[in-house]
């Protein structure tokens, strides 16, 4: 990676002051995308739509990193009843403050990705889903919208066109799971937040029982890039597979911690020393979440030549999850650290899975003894076992997520793990 | 036809439908928790996970792709998958414990994890015995726990209504409860609180869980989470026998198990008839256990004089209403017949005073308008209301009967167990210038006013049919012994515990709490007769009879009410072919 | 407890709004629930309740989500409720030294209110404001960021002398340095 990012212009969310007032964001070329369809619904059919948008291969930005557009293409074809898209602003993962941003600061952006998204899916009601603890973002959200429909982007016959679509925030209460999609729905839907059994997907039976398609808010906010510039040009910022700008939030022991949009694909020491200023104190880097607190921690020797994309984390051993990265000092006790992940997930845990009802729970409770200087040494095979117990036997991925740091910890961090531990010293037999 | 290969073997489906429910329907074994057949599927106890997955189909070429030793490719799914929510598909492929480790394995983990916060109480705990966490640990369960931290503590023994207790800390949040208030009784009492390992079910604040079928909850909470209040501490599993039978409390005739212990009935639950009531059964039909055990009649009671009623011997009985039929001619003679009493009871009583010339059999139904709810509990009070109607009874109101007995003023009333004096506004006036006999199996306002009480056996103890509002017959096996019948020797009694488990072992042994009683028909079997229609030897051949007099009881036999958990019959508007 | 609370015409008319906006009553619980715990302080049984009635909703599936979400409060709590985030990258950027603070400044323990009922403080997980750590949020609003021992007793003494603590802007650093 070269030094480009030095002269890289946010596009997400973009130095320009008052954005979030609508007739900013006109000014600098805000709904040009939607108009540019509307005008030319014979080149710009729902079809084409999503065509150009699976092309841009906009990989999503919960965590998952699926292709955006090739999920558009799963909804069946409209059959006269009602079609959903859920916004997906829960934004709940450890360690990720990047939705909060478009909601402050462009929100027209993710608003007119949304319309647009509904009007590929051919849907005609938009529900956003946010996290009650944004109630300060909801209510700036809820401004742009209502912006929104008093200039005709939303509501009936969107800029005289036959295209309608209504757009509604729902606000979450405080539960990591419904950042889940299939939780989400069923939080959407006034329930207690569990998981549903796939299948059937979404795209099948959504809310309510209708198709529904639930996309990352900076997913969305993506698509007004793609169907401005299109698909070529968008694939053309950062790897090729794992393309467009990223906002990277950047939290811990650094001397600038933010948002900051660059590339997908970026160095992520640069990102550590040059962009976020450099480790807090002049400290050494001991290690770093890179997505959100269920991605594999990797240690600083890991991190050569790692960059900030699907692939590239995969190799190094992690994955790219929400693109909250969490760097940690070398004074960091890796122990604590992941004892809190652990407590988080159980806390968290809905308690519909066994795996994970009671698994989070034993994790958090083998670890918190090995943390107060109780542990022995077979609670760290034993903390092993649990996480194989857990993993791929649940009906959504939280278990996983609980595992995995708890996994990957051990492994990469099993000296100071051991070091907590008392020597078990067992009788010959 | 479409195939579907279960550990190496082949089977064929018709249907679409579940993988677990195809298992357990070809008898085959999975340990599962929550899935219960007739409620939705949660899938989030993960007990019933299977390694699945489907032949590689080659598109182009149109076959399945074939690997060196000629076998289908198989492509799995990258993870376990649930039986019970997992589709039927042609061609799937399913491994269980029987032949993939990690089958096996998962299905210990997960019971391992279950278990960590269960209390392992199963000494003082009332599901032992039928608890499938129980049963399925010691199938598939870990050797051992290795957790060693302090389980979480919930709340115990909370009265969650007036007949279920609740013991969180057992609970395995499968959900089944939940669901069946939102899905089965749609009273939506209950819900789980909370989240994760703290999770438990539980009603609204301050809100009773007083739903009419509370108690199904019971039944299906596969650990001992949920209790029945009443049945609580009374009897252990093993010590009790288990025999097929029927509710008498209402019309609808759900299919029960009667569950006896020392010729007590301890406790009724139901007993899964798809025709009927699935797999529930109300809460008020579970009290009939009391009719069967306390204020029963036992030995035939005579009224001498005004004085009161006294004991007296079955003889005595018999020869008394001999001289009382002897004083009078037959339409003198009012027999009622009853809809609490059953099929075979109601054909002898009417036979036996048939054959005595009397022509004047009423019945009167026992129905409560506006008590049904549509699903299990109908307005009718009585279990053979349509059965007594098939047999030729005519049907008559509170008012005509009252005016019947004030008018006609019988000589003679015949009443075969009903409580007429207790439900409806007759009195012992109306009586006065009336001899009354009984067949009764409880002590009620109708005994007590009689000359004599013949007692008689329950549904607990007899074999007999009964036709439902929806006229299904259906019919009860003797679970408790009366004084003259012997499990050994009566071969139309349960065999309760061998039956069931096939083991001797048996502490159904004790000769207390044996009623005096005898079948209705039974009685008049001992009564002198010119005729021999009336030489039964069981209420099987009184069922042969009624089969062979009724049109719509044509083609009625134990055989077949047992192999196809009753019959049902044609009803017609005008069914009432007198008896030849 | 035996206090009951009703809703006017006027919150009535809102809830109403509030329902239009989807297809079944069910969905509206989350957003009724919000709006009464608004109103009256917290989601106390008798509020439940209150929702269950003006929703036509079982009690027992609304004490079911209530207690599945922490924002709602189960019970009537102080009238500042200090969320303290300790999680993660407040975790490791001094969360828990903010935590204790509070405590010992209020002299209550997380889950406790104060005996003048001014203040409620929890330990809450990841509130999303991960850079600004470590920070906390005030009776499900405002974010405080950047929390240090002299920015906690300026907000509490704000707190009690009825001050709401404002909107906190964290723009991108990117924008300031003006590249």
């Amino acid at each position: 990676m070269s030094n480009d990012w030095k002269s890289y212009k946010p596009m997400l969310v973009p130095a320009i002051r008052d954005l979030h007032d609508i007739s900013v964001y006109e000014k600098n070329n805000g709904y040009q995308a939607l108009k540019k369809i509307l005008k030319d619904r014979k080149t710009w059919t729902p079809a084409n739509v999503v065509n150009e948008v699976k092309t841009a291969n906009i990989r999503g930005r919960g965590g998952a990193g699926f292709n955006a557009g090739l999920k558009w293409s799963f909804m069946p074809e409209p059959d006269g009843k009602p079609r959903y898209l859920a916004c997906n602003g829960d934004e709940s993962e450890p360690g990720t403050f990047k939705d909060r941003k478009l909601f402050e600061f462009n929100p027209h952006l993710f608003i007119e990705g949304a319309i647009i998204a509904a009007y590929a899916m051919q849907i005609d009601v938009i529900y956003v889903y946010i996290r009650g603890e944004y109630r300060p973002f909801i209510q700036k959200l809820q401004k742009a919208i209502d912006q929104a429909c008093e200039k005709g982007y939303l509501g009936k016959k969107i800029l005289g066109s036959d295209f309608s679509v209504e757009m509604y925030t729902h606000m979450g209460a405080g539960a990591y799971i419904c950042g889940e999609e299939s939780s989400l729905m069923e939080s959407l839907e006034g329930k207690r937040g569990y998981p549903r059994v796939k299948p059937p997907f979404p795209a099948q039976r959504g809310l309510w029982g209708r198709p529904t398609t639930i996309n990352n808010i900076e997913t969305l906010a993506n698509v007004p890039l793609v169907m401005q510039h299109g698909a070529e040009w968008y694939l053309d910022i950062g790897p090729k597979t794992h393309p467009g700008p990223v906002l990277y939030g950047i939290s811990g022991h650094v001397n600038r911690p933010g948002v900051y949009e660059y590339p997908a694909g970026m160095d992520i020491m640069t990102l550590i020393n040059e962009v976020a200023g450099g480790v807090r104190g002049g400290k050494k880097l001991k290690a770093l979440i890179p997505g959100g607190s269920s991605t594999p921690p990797l240690r600083a020797d890991m991190l050569d030549g790692v960059t900030m994309d699907s692939e590239s984390l995969r190799e190094a051993g992690s994955m790219m999850g929400t693109a909250g990265m969490v760097v940690l000092d070398e004074d960091t006790d890796m122990v604590d650290l992941i004892w809190r992940i652990s407590y988080f997930y159980d806390h968290e845990s809905c308690g519909q899975c066994t795996p994970c009802r009671e698994g989070t729970g034993w994790l958090e409770k083998t670890l918190r003894k090995i943390k107060d200087g109780n542990g022995e040494m077979r609670d760290l095979d034993l903390l092993l076992a649990i996480c194989h117990r857990m993993e791929g036997r649940t009906i959504c991925a939280l278990a996983d997520a609980a595992a995995w740091p708890v996994r990957y910890s051990i492994d990469r961090f099993r000296e100071e793990f051991e070091k907590k531990c008392k020597k078990t010293v067992y009788a010959v037999a | 036809m479409p195939e579907i290969y279960i550990d190496n073997k082949r089977y064929e489906f018709e249907k679409p439908g579940k993988v677990l429910q195809f298992m357990l329907d070809k008898g085959l074994d999975l340990p599962f928790f929550c899935y219960h057949p007739s409620l939705s599927i949660p899938a989030n106890c993960r007990q019933c996970v299977v390694k699945a997955g489907m032949p590689v189909f080659d598109r182009e070429k149109k076959v399945f792709e074939i690997d060196d030793e000629g076998n289908r490719v198989i492509r799995y799914f990258p993870k376990l998958m649930t039986a019970c929510s997992l589709d039927l598909a042609d061609g799937l492929v399913i491994h269980t414990h029987e032949t993939d480790e990690l089958v096996k394995e998962a299905q210990a983990d997960n019971l391992e994890f279950i278990l960590i916060n269960h209390p392992l109480d199963c000494p003082i705990c009332d599901q032992a015995g039928e608890c499938p966490l129980q049963i399925l640990t010691y199938k598939y369960g870990p050797e051992g726990s290795r957790f060693e931290h302090k389980k979480v503590h919930k709340p115990k023994a909370i009265q969650l209504g007036p007949r279920v207790i609740l013991d969180a800390e057992r609970c395995i949040n499968c959900t089944r409860c939940v669901r069946f208030t939102d899905e089965i009784s749609k009273t939506y009492q209950l819900t789980i609180i909370s989240r994760g390992d703290k999770n438990y079910p539980t009603t609204a604040n301050g809100r009773e869980f007083d739903d009419p079928y509370s108690l199904n909850t019971v039944d299906i909470c596969p650990v001992g989470a949920l209790t029945s209040a009443d049945f609580r501490f009374k009897a252990r599993v093993w010590e009790m026998n288990q025999t097929p039978s029927v509710d008498i409390t209402n019309g609808k005739g759900c299919s029960t198990w009667l569950w006896t212990r020392d010729n007590l009935v301890l406790r009724v639950t139901p007993r899964f008839n798809e025709a009927v009531n699935d797999h529930w059964m109300p809460d008020a039909g579970r009290l009939a256990y009391r009719k069967f055990n306390e204020n029963r009649i036992s030995r035939p009671h005579l009224r001498p004089d005004d004085a009161g009623q006294v004991r007296t011997s079955w003889n005595n009985a018999q020869l008394t209403l001999q001289e009382e039929l002897e004083k009078v001619t037959a339409d003198e003679i009012l027999v009622i017949g009853s809809p609490h009493a059953s099929v075979e009871d109601n054909y002898a009583l009417r036979t036996y005073f048939g054959n005595l010339g009397v022509s004047r059999f009423r019945f009167l139904p026992h129905t409560e308008p506006g008590t049904g709810d549509g699903f299990l509990i109908s307005d009718d009070q009585a279990p053979n209301t349509n059965g007594v109607k098939g047999l030729g009874f005519d049907e008559i109101d509170e008012k005509s009967l009252i005016k019947l007995i004030e008018t006609g003023k019988p000589k003679i009333i015949a009443i075969l167990d009903d409580d007429l004096l207790g439900r409806t506004a007759l009195t012992e006036e109306h009586l006065a210038s009336s001899w009354m006999i009984v067949w009764g199996t409880n002590h009620n306002d109708t005994t007590r006013a009689a000359n004599l009480v013949v007692p008689v056996t329950t549904a607990a103890e007899h074999a007999a049919s009964y036709v439902n509002v929806d006229g299904r017959i259906q019919r009860t096996v003797p679970a408790k012994e009366t004084l003259y019948t012997n499990r050994r020797l009566n071969l139309e009694m349960s065999m309760g515990r061998l039956d069931h488990y096939g083991t001797k072992f048996d502490n159904w042994v004790s000769d207390a709490n044996r009623i005096d009683c005898i079948p209705a028909w039974e009685f008049f079997t001992r009564m002198k007769s010119d005729s021999d229609t009336i030489a039964w030897e069981s209420s099987r051949q009184i069922m042969e009879d009624i089969a062979g007099t009724f049109p719509v009881f044509r083609e009625v036999s134990y055989d077949r009410m047992d192999e196809e958990n009753g019959i049902q019959l044609k009803l017609e508007q005008d069914s009432e072919v007198k008896p030849a | 407890m035996a206090e009951t609370y009703t809703f006017t015409a006027k919150d009535l008319k809102e809830i109403e709004k509030i329902t239009a906006k989807y297809p079944d009553k069910l969905s509206a619980v989350l957003p009724a629930l919000w709006y009464a715990q608004d109103k009256f302080g917290h989601s106390d049984p008798s509020v439940q309740q209150l929702v269950a009635k003006t929703l036509g909703v079982p009690e027992a599936h609304i004490r079911g989500v209530v207690s599945f979400y922490t924002q709602f409060y189960e019970k009537p709590m102080g009238r500042n409720v200090l969320d303290v985030c300790t999680c993660l990258s407040c975790q490791v950027s001094g969360g828990y030294d903010m935590l204790h603070y509070i405590e010992e400044k209020l002299g209550i323990k997380a889950g406790e209110t104060t005996p003048d009922g001014e203040f409620s403080v929890q330990s809450v997980e990841c509130l999303g404001a991960c850079g600004y750590a470590p920070m906390l949020q005030v009776t499900n609003d405002k974010f405080v960021n950047h929390l240090t021992r002299e920015k906690v007793d300026k907000l509490i003494e704000d707190l009690r002398a009825g001050k709401k603590p404002d909107f906190e802007s964290n723009p991108m650093p990117q924008h300031e340095k003006g590249s």
